[in-house]
């Protein structure tokens, strides 16, 4: 009776999660070179994935995630050879609206330098500055909701 | 004087049927005439989903048909694709899956014996079980990123191998866990209400045991020393030293000891495992898309709830041809009806508690 508690008072303190924890997911949109082996692995097709050709390489425009179909088994993640997909330690997802729980972790257009060509070096680091900007609206976007929920 | 029978619906949402599981009772009196058991209210078709799966796909499904020992059901799956494959399963992973497969059943039987607790009416049994099972769980979440659902096993090895921390932290568990035992003995066991609640309740006499095919700890309760571990090893289970601990009437008494006893072998089975731990591989070479040739196999294993077995037929594809899964559990119910005839609703309570239950695996 006079042992020492094991719970913890939720909120307030957290208990700390290990690294390989299944939380929601992360992806590097850098590394991923929208190659579908997550999406094959998946058992229940949660990955939707839009690519586009740029260059000589698939460039990914649209990753979503019908989370609500999720079963958190890790093969998606255990697929990515790229190292690009990870499970971050976030386990708060639930929303009010259903509409809310599909996880979008990449919504962008596809980029307009394959229009000047593939020899404009310099406009280069313009337009990736750009698409860094886009990814940061996005990152402040899911981080808004993580906020509300 | 005569009296008329009537019907009590038990189920199929109440905390005493551990799920969502049904009995219709007729009674006469507080006494049971007729008892008809009603499964199939948490049936999910995981044997047809497992048709549009890949071999590799289907592993997820098996953690939910017995939830609380989800190791031992991705072993009994897994363990039949290597058959169909004529895989060798490497040493490292061997003695990994049998580290967590019995650390499954310790916290199913953990859950088997504070809920039964519960059942007869302590509620303190629960919450000491639960306590303890939540190390296991933990251990697990370190090990492979969830609590429950683990998906652990692939087909020729294991997921990952162990974490750091991992091992230390198991150690200090196995060192308290025959002290945990003792003090669910004080608790519960030695209990006198537990023990009129439960001796000579529901028997099951050997012969009968066996017509009805049982296994697992509800078979040797009755006196049956069958167990898969022993009688027909698999993995490394024949290098491994333990016993099988055996009841003598078949009582609820019986099944519920022969519980407490199963942990504290199955602690020992994990020292045995963690002291023989060899280095090397965890994952045998197994090419990316599976495709076992043509051909059926069917491969048992000693779950927590008893036999587990897994049939697979293959046509050659990537995907299994056709699936079936025996689930200890659902045969287990089997002698049910029989079992509750001439005992008071109390007792029904009783003896569907100690056959320890998971729906999940019940309806698969």
């Amino acid at each position: 009776m006079l042992a020492q508690k094991v719970t913890v008072q939720y909120p307030d303190e957290k208990i700390e999660l290990p690294d390989r924890f299944h939380g929601r997911f992360e992806l590097d949109a850098d590394k991923c070179i929208a190659c579908m082996l997550c999406a094959n692995a998946c058992p229940n097709k949660v990955i939707q994935m839009e690519r586009a050709k740029v260059g000589k390489k698939q460039y990914l425009t649209k990753y979503v995630m019908r989370i609500e179909y999720c079963m958190f088994c890790g093969l998606c993640v255990e697929a990515c050879n790229q190292d690009a997909l990870h499970f971050s330690k976030v386990f708060n997802m639930n929303q009010y609206f259903r509409q809310k729980v599909r996880l979008i972790l990449v919504d962008r257009p596809v980029p307009q330098e394959e229009e000047a060509g593939e020899a404009a070096d310099v406009k280069r680091p313009a337009t990736e500055g750009t698409a860094g900007a886009k990814r940061e609206v996005a990152a402040g976007r899911s981080a808004a909701k993580e906020g509300e929920s | 004087m005569k009296t008329q029978t009537y019907f009590l619906n038990l189920g199929p949402q109440h905390p005493s049927t551990h799920g969502v599981f049904r009995v219709i009772l007729e009674l006469d009196g507080e006494v049971v005439v007729k008892a008809t058991p009603v499964p199939g209210y948490l049936h999910r078709g995981v044997e047809k989903l497992a048709e549009a799966r890949t071999y590799t796909q289907v592993i997820p499904y098996t953690d939910r048909m017995d939830y609380l020992a989800n190791m031992l059901m991705n072993w009994g799956y897994v363990e039949a694709v290597e058959k169909l494959l004529g895989v060798e399963v490497p040493e490292r992973a061997q003695y990994i899956r049998v580290i967590v497969g019995e650390l499954s059943r310790i916290a199913s039987h953990l859950i088997a014996v504070g809920s039964y607790a519960a059942d007869i009416g302590g509620l303190t049994g629960f919450l000491y079980t639960f306590r303890d099972r939540e190390r296991i769980v933990d251990l697990f979440e370190m090990l492979t990123g969830s609590r429950m659902t683990v998906s652990y096993f692939r087909i020729g090895g294991v997921a990952d191998d162990l974490p750091e921390g991992f091992i230390p932290l198991l150690q200090k568990f196995l060192a308290d866990l025959p002290g945990l035992c003792d003090e669910y003995d004080g608790l519960i066991t030695g209990n006198e209400i537990f023990q009129a609640r439960t001796k000579f309740v529901g028997v099951i006499p050997p012969e009968k045991a066996i017509n009805y095919s049982l296994s697992g700890p509800n078979l040797r309760a009755s006196g049956v020393n069958f167990d898969l571990r022993k009688n027909r090893p698999y993995g490394v289970y024949d290098r491994l030293d333990f016993e099988v601990p055996l009841g003598k009437n078949g009582d609820c008494f019986d099944r519920f000891v022969c519980r407490i006893k199963e942990m504290r072998q199955s602690g020992r089975i994990i020292q045995q495992a963690l002291k023989n731990l060899p280095e090397g591989p965890i994952q045998a070479k197994v090419p990316k898309v599976i495709r076992p040739p043509a051909g059926e196999a069917y491969t048992e294993i000693e779950s927590s709830k008893g036999i587990f077995g897994c049939y697979i037929v293959s046509d050659g594809s990537n995907k299994p041809y056709r699936v079936h899964f025996r689930r200890p559990s659902f045969i287990n119910l089997g002698c049910l009806a029989e079992l509750c005839v001439g005992w008071k609703v109390a007792d029904v309570i009783a003896i569907l508690g100690s056959l320890d239950i998971v729906l999940g695996e019940v309806d698969c």
